[in-house]
């Protein structure tokens, strides 16, 4: 069951609104039936949004996107069609029925933050159990625990007021997930801070998304914040849906001009992070090996390097073709002395631009590591340049950088594949790895990408 | 030739008659309405007044306590004061109505009332004194021991401590009650709006004492108190409601330009034609005029609320009532309060006018000094009322900064 649905949903507003709605319905853009004294700010729109999922809604002002947002909460009811909140159709609840809903399932984000002046932070991130009516000491206490996850703590007692903008939208933030609903409905939250902040706020989102696992709607008119956040992106034109799809889908594929000209002047490389680029980091080898073996299993994979890994994937380094040749001659027992721990390596959220200047540094392939260092992938200097060559519509190019960005490991090259976006999953790639563990035949079907 | 033959026959519309013949029906149809209301507000002026001009030592007492109370009630200690609060009014509503009081009082040894009959020079132990004083002890006893704070132990020990003193002043040393009054309104100026405004009232008050001023002073500020309080009841819901809905916003606007701007005079004529002639007229009529700013700038202040922040109550689930009482009324209260400082302002301008009712007062001298060419009575009865008039603005212009929202914007600043 997804977490919200959107069925053909309209908001017309003016004093009659149902011929409108048929006009539309039959095609007509919003701007041919001025006569009728009506603005249509959302026309015909459907989507899904899947449980765990940033959803983004994208477009420029006036576009509809806040109107539409605020559908999905029943703060504005639709002039037409449904919005289910997990299985429930809202546009059927009464007014308690909405305000239940809301405390207790959907959550909000403000641009301007909207916190209450008068009241400490924690009175304001405790906001949403207090209005739900749970008792003071326990909303405090899960007030207090929501701004330590945005990093405010020690800053209850203050007022909104004394906070920088960026602290603020924290507090906004804290007050969303205090109120502990499964969907967070974020209208342009980070529109109103500077650009360092705004970055920093999506890392910090980002990051709180992985350890909770919300169902976030996020409303924005930065292309390169959607790209950013957005599992999937819906971009808005006139109130209509113009296209739904990952960031690289709309990248690469832009269902209609006004999508092309939309994503034609974004950096690629500012869009397109290391996770998307990246491949599936073969050969790994581990520490312990032998110099022979991991001969073989670069060679089986033509590649002049391997990148030595320990059992949990943490990365050790790399050794080249010619430190292997040396230990083959000097009949080495482990490869562990010659590994060469300098490799540089980059998180998979950093964009394409930044990776430049290390790319051209090393001899290697970038690794690209998480948080716990562990490799992930790896971006040979070729798929770097090939992602910023390929341009928009240019799929036969394109292709490779969209494709890299998901299981690469499981995918025989050539295939299609239905890149979501994604880091590679665990299961191939430790696969993959206890194969080349094992010293003897590297999988062969993984063919390499050079 | 004759020009009237082109006069266009203008009827003549009896708006006047058909006024006051509304006004007869209604006279006759609810007079018991206008009684119970003119008899409230009487009573409600004139308890007011006795308190200012004469307060009884039991009053005193009451207002020690209420306000070891009022702090007991901003600590949340709600049970014990609640309690000790309703038992107090349990043993009064039983010694007002059936003496039950008195009853024990003369059931308990005479020792322990001896020194109080002396020290009041009473012949008999008042009841309601005794029952005012044992709650007194009570609250402060419970603030000693249901709090650990010291700020509240040491408004318990202050309050009960200035009532002995102003007691031991009085009824020992024999110091006027005018004085100990205006004492009393300068330490609240004092708490509330600082060391300048007390220092004015202080000595404005002497100047009104010296004048032979005082009691009429005090019972214009009893009229003043009592109408700006019927005025702020009235106001304020409406105010909201008008802030809430276009329909009544609309419907007020005309009803409050014409309640401002009909001359004041013209609203005595029913007030008087209700209520006869006194002080209730000269209340209804400050109430009317005085009312609008209180309408106007509630509404003001709710509507310009950041509609963010009342969107964001509505998408947390707040209901609407609790959006008003924790978004909007707070954050608009320096507007709200402004409205009624306005209302108590032109309250003061119709002191005047109200004592041409027989409200008396101050306006009876302005009044007076008007009609017999008595420029000194006169001049001095309005001196008396700018005092008053630079006291109750100071007054609420600085109660507003107690506000959390005031107090946020200081921290902020």
């Amino acid at each position: 069951m997804p977490a919200v649905r959107a069925d053909k949903l309209y908001k017309i507003f003016g004093r009659r609104p149902g011929r409108a709605v048929e006009l539309l319905a039959d095609g007509r853009h919003r701007d041919e039936i001025k006569s009728l004294n009506v603005t249509a700010a959302v026309i015909d729109v459907s989507f899904e949004v899947q449980p765990g999922e940033i959803f983004v809604v994208m477009g420029l002002s006036g576009s509809g996107k806040s109107t539409l947002i605020r559908m999905l909460n029943g703060l504005l009811p639709p002039t037409a069609g449904s919005v289910e909140i997990e299985g429930t159709d809202i546009t059927k609840l009464g007014k308690s029925g909405l305000r239940r809903l809301r405390s207790e399932k959907v959550s909000m984000v403000f641009q301007h933050f909207a916190l209450f002046p008068h009241r400490t932070v924690l009175d304001n991130a405790a906001y949403g159990l207090e209005v739900r009516g749970v008792a003071r000491s326990e909303r405090e206490a899960k007030a207090r625990e929501a701004l330590a996850l945005v990093g405010l703590d020690g800053w209850e007692l203050k007022v909104p007021g004394q906070l920088s903008g960026g602290m603020q939208q924290r507090v906004g933030l804290a007050r969303a997930l205090a109120a502990d609903t499964d969907i967070i409905l974020m209208d342009e939250a980070f529109s109103a801070l500077d650009p360092l902040i705004r970055r920093d706020m999506q890392s910090q989102l980002l990051e709180l998304q992985e350890s909770l696992g919300k169902t976030i709607i996020f409303i924005t008119h930065d292309l390169n914040e959607a790209m950013r956040l957005g599992d999937r992106i819906c971009v808005l034109r006139d109130g209509r849906v113009a296209q739904i799809g990952t960031a690289e889908e709309i990248l690469n594929d832009p269902a209609n001009d006004y999508v092309a000209q939309f994503v034609e002047d974004v950096d690629r490389t500012r869009v397109l992070t290391a996770s998307s680029v990246m491949e599936a980091p073969i050969p790994v080898v581990d520490p312990g090996q032998g110099p022979r073996a991991a001969l073989r299993t670069m060679r089986e994979n033509q590649t002049p390097w391997a990148f030595v890994v320990r059992r949990n994937r943490r990365l050790v380094g790399a050794v080249g073709e010619t430190a292997i040749g040396e230990a083959v001659r000097d009949n080495a027992k482990e490869i562990d002395g010659i590994v060469e721990t300098g490799v540089e390596r980059v998180h998979p959220d950093t964009p394409v631009a930044d990776m430049f200047g290390q790319a051209a540094e090393s001899s290697y392939p970038l690794a690209v590591v998480d948080d716990q260092e562990r490799l992930v992938g790896v971006i040979p200097r070729v798929t770097l340049l090939a992602a910023l060559a390929s341009s928009v519509g240019d799929n036969g190019e394109a292709e490779p950088a969209a494709e890299a960005s998901g299981d690469a490991a499981e995918s025989a090259p050539g295939t299609e594949a239905a890149a979501d976006g994604e880091t590679a999953d665990e299961g191939p790639q430790s696969a993959a790895q206890t194969e080349s563990d094992r010293g003897d035949d590297a999988p062969a079907t993984e063919g390499s990408r050079q | 030739m004759s020009l009237t033959s082109y006069a266009v026959p203008v009827p003549r519309i009896p708006v006047g008659q058909t006024f006051d013949a509304a006004i007869n029906w209604l006279r006759v149809n609810f007079q018991a309405v206008f009684d119970f209301i003119g008899l409230i507000i009487e009573t409600c002026v004139d308890t007011l007044f006795a308190l200012f001009s004469a307060p009884s030592a039991t009053q005193f007492t009451l207002a020690a306590a209420a306000v070891t109370a009022g702090g007991l009630l901003a600590r949340k200690r709600y049970v014990p004061t609640l309690i000790a609060v309703a038992v107090w009014a349990g043993f009064y509503v039983a010694e007002v109505s059936a003496g039950l009081a008195a009853g024990v009082i003369t059931a308990l040894p005479a020792p322990l009332f001896l020194w109080a009959m002396n020290l009041f020079g009473a012949e008999y132990v008042y009841p309601p004194l005794v029952l005012a004083l044992l709650l007194l002890v009570a609250l402060v006893a419970i603030s000693f021991t249901a709090t650990r704070e010291r700020r509240q132990w040491v408004l318990a020990g202050v309050s009960a401590g200035v009532l002995l003193l102003i007691l031991a002043l009085h009824f020992i040393v024999g110091v006027q009650l005018s004085l100990i009054v205006a004492a009393l309104l300068a330490t609240i100026a004092l708490v509330v709006a600082g060391w300048r405004v007390a220092l004015f009232s202080i000595l404005g008050f002497l100047l009104i004492i010296s004048m032979e001023s005082w009691e009429n002073a005090m019972s214009s500020l009893a009229l003043i108190l009592v109408a700006t309080l019927v005025a702020v009841a009235i106001s304020l819901p409406i105010g909201v409601l008008a802030a809430q809905s276009r329909h009544v916003s609309n419907a007020a606007k005309p009803v409050l330009d014409f309640m401002q701007t009909l001359p004041a005079f013209v609203y005595l004529l029913p007030a008087i034609a209700f209520f006869s002639i006194g002080i209730v007229p000269g209340v209804i009529a400050t109430v009317i005029f005085a009312m609008p700013p209180g309408v106007r700038l509630t509404e003001l202040g709710i509507r310009q609320v950041d509609k963010e922040l009342v969107e964001a109550g509505e998408a947390f689930g707040a209901p609407d009532w609790q959006i008003l009482r924790r978004i909007q009324l707070p954050l608009a209260l320096a507007t709200i309060m402004a409205g009624i400082n306005q209302i108590i302002m032109l309250s003061l301008s119709m002191v005047v006018i109200a004592g041409m009712v027989g409200a008396g007062g101050l306006g009876n001298d302005v009044y007076t000094g008007i009609a017999q060419g008595d420029v000194p009575v006169g001049f001095e009865g309005g001196i008396a009322v700018v005092i008053l008039a630079i006291f109750l603005d100071r007054l609420t212009g600085a109660v507003t900064r107690f506000s959390p929202a005031a107090r946020a914007q200081r921290a902020s600043a």
